[in-house]
């Protein structure tokens, strides 16, 4: 019975001790991929982005064009475009703030974690995301009008690093600071 | 308690401080390696779409420091440049994977600049991929009649969602996911249980 178990043990166990060596990162990684294409997936089917990422957009436009009131700025506000004299932008998928709220959401929920501690990073990450978020649109605007020959630049490179950056850090600091390890585990 | 607490707050504390530092100089370097490597994704993109079609017709052609344009020398001349795309919105995720691998506290520098190697070599190969799918994408969907004359509906949406999800989510998320297949470790050994 023991030889049994020898001889037939050696494949498996070597699979197994590089699943159980890494166990708690390839899960954290397979969850987050899977996570996340699963809600990119979900936002592309039309019927989806037509009726929840656009008005979500549209309501980012509308915030965005209310900052932009109280600095002064007459805008007026078509849907998910903010318009002046001067300017106009299109806010679109990419420039929502919906890529850096999804990697976040992705990587809380698949970080062991308790419920609590994940409730409490998405409510208050989500947030701060999206107040980076309209300082980017209402920032870009402001480029836009002022300074339009680096517009591209600063709406493709800086921002986008910005806002991405800043949802991979706030993830970074709540894994860091408030998720706790799962009971079973020992801490290290 | 308190030596419980005070590392794990640290630690996050100091890598997000490091990664504020980093952005700078990461960003220059980023700006001087630009044109060379929007040079070599193209040859190298080029290449990889010319394996999948024969005869060769696309090239790659560099418009100025930031645009590319797809050519099909099949095509009437007046109309070969079939698509344009920006090189530097493919690859400027180096600059959160380099801040991000650059920012790690606590790691030896050997170890930091091996770890940024190795990404930075799985970034390259996922940049030309996504340049693949650009051509793809542009050729499937985007010739109006050409396009549906030459891809069936399958291979439309295949190259269609294809093109989304690496250009969105897997473009943005690269350096994360990396940084967190290379450090996921050091994070969790970082973390300690609160003190009730």
């Amino acid at each position: 019975m023991a030889n049994k178990q020898t001889a037939s043990k050696p494949p498996s166990s070597a699979s197994g001790s590089f699943w159980q060596r890494n166990r708690r990162e390839l899960t954290f990684l397979i969850l987050f991929v899977v996570i996340l294409g699963g809600s990119f997936t979900l936002i592309s089917v039309n019927w989806v982005n037509d009726h929840v990422v656009e008005p979500f957009t549209a309501g980012i436009a509308w915030l965005s064009g209310g900052v932009l009131h109280l600095l002064g700025q007459s805008v007026t506000m078509t849907g998910t475009v903010i318009r002046n004299p001067r300017f106009a932008v299109n806010i679109r998928n990419g420039c929502n703030g919906v890529e850096a709220m999804f990697i976040f959401i992705a990587a809380v929920l698949a970080f062991p974690a308790s419920w609590k501690s994940r409730l409490a990073g998405l409510g208050l990450g989500i947030l701060a995301i999206q107040v980076v978020n309209l300082v980017r649109v209402v920032a870009l605007f402001l480029t836009g009008v002022y300074f339009p020959k680096i517009f591209d630049t600063s709406h493709t490179v800086i921002w986008q690093t910005i806002v991405i950056l800043c949802g991979v850090l706030l993830w970074i600091f709540w894994a860091n600071r408030f998720a706790m390890p799962p009971a079973s585990e020992p801490a290290t | 308690m308190t030596t419980a607490k005070s590392p794990r707050r640290s630690w996050g504390a100091q890598l997000v401080l490091n990664a504020l530092l980093w952005v700078i100089p990461v960003a220059l370097l980023w700006l001087v390696a630009t044109p060379l490597y929007n040079r070599f994704l193209l040859g190298s993109a080029e290449n990889l779409v010319r394996l999948t079609e024969s005869p060769n017709v696309t090239n790659l052609l560099r418009k100025d420091d930031h645009f590319a344009y797809v050519q099909r020398r099949d095509f009437p001349p007046a109309k070969s440049l079939v698509h344009s795309f920006r090189v530097t919105d493919v690859h400027f995720h180096l600059l959160m994977l380099g801040v991000l691998f650059l920012a790690v506290p606590r790691v030896p520098w050997r170890r930091r600049l091996e770890n940024l190697g190795w990404a930075v070599l799985i970034t390259v190969f996922f940049d030309i991929l996504l340049i693949f799918f650009y051509v793809k994408f542009a050729y499937a969907t985007q010739l109006g009649a050409w396009s549906l004359e030459h891809y069936g509906a399958f291979g439309r949406n295949f190259w269609g969602l294809g093109k989304h999800l690496l250009d969105l989510p897997f473009k943005f998320s690269l350096p994360f996911l990396l940084w967190a297949g290379f450090y996921f470790n050091d994070l969790m050994a970082e973390i300690r249980p609160r003190p009730a």
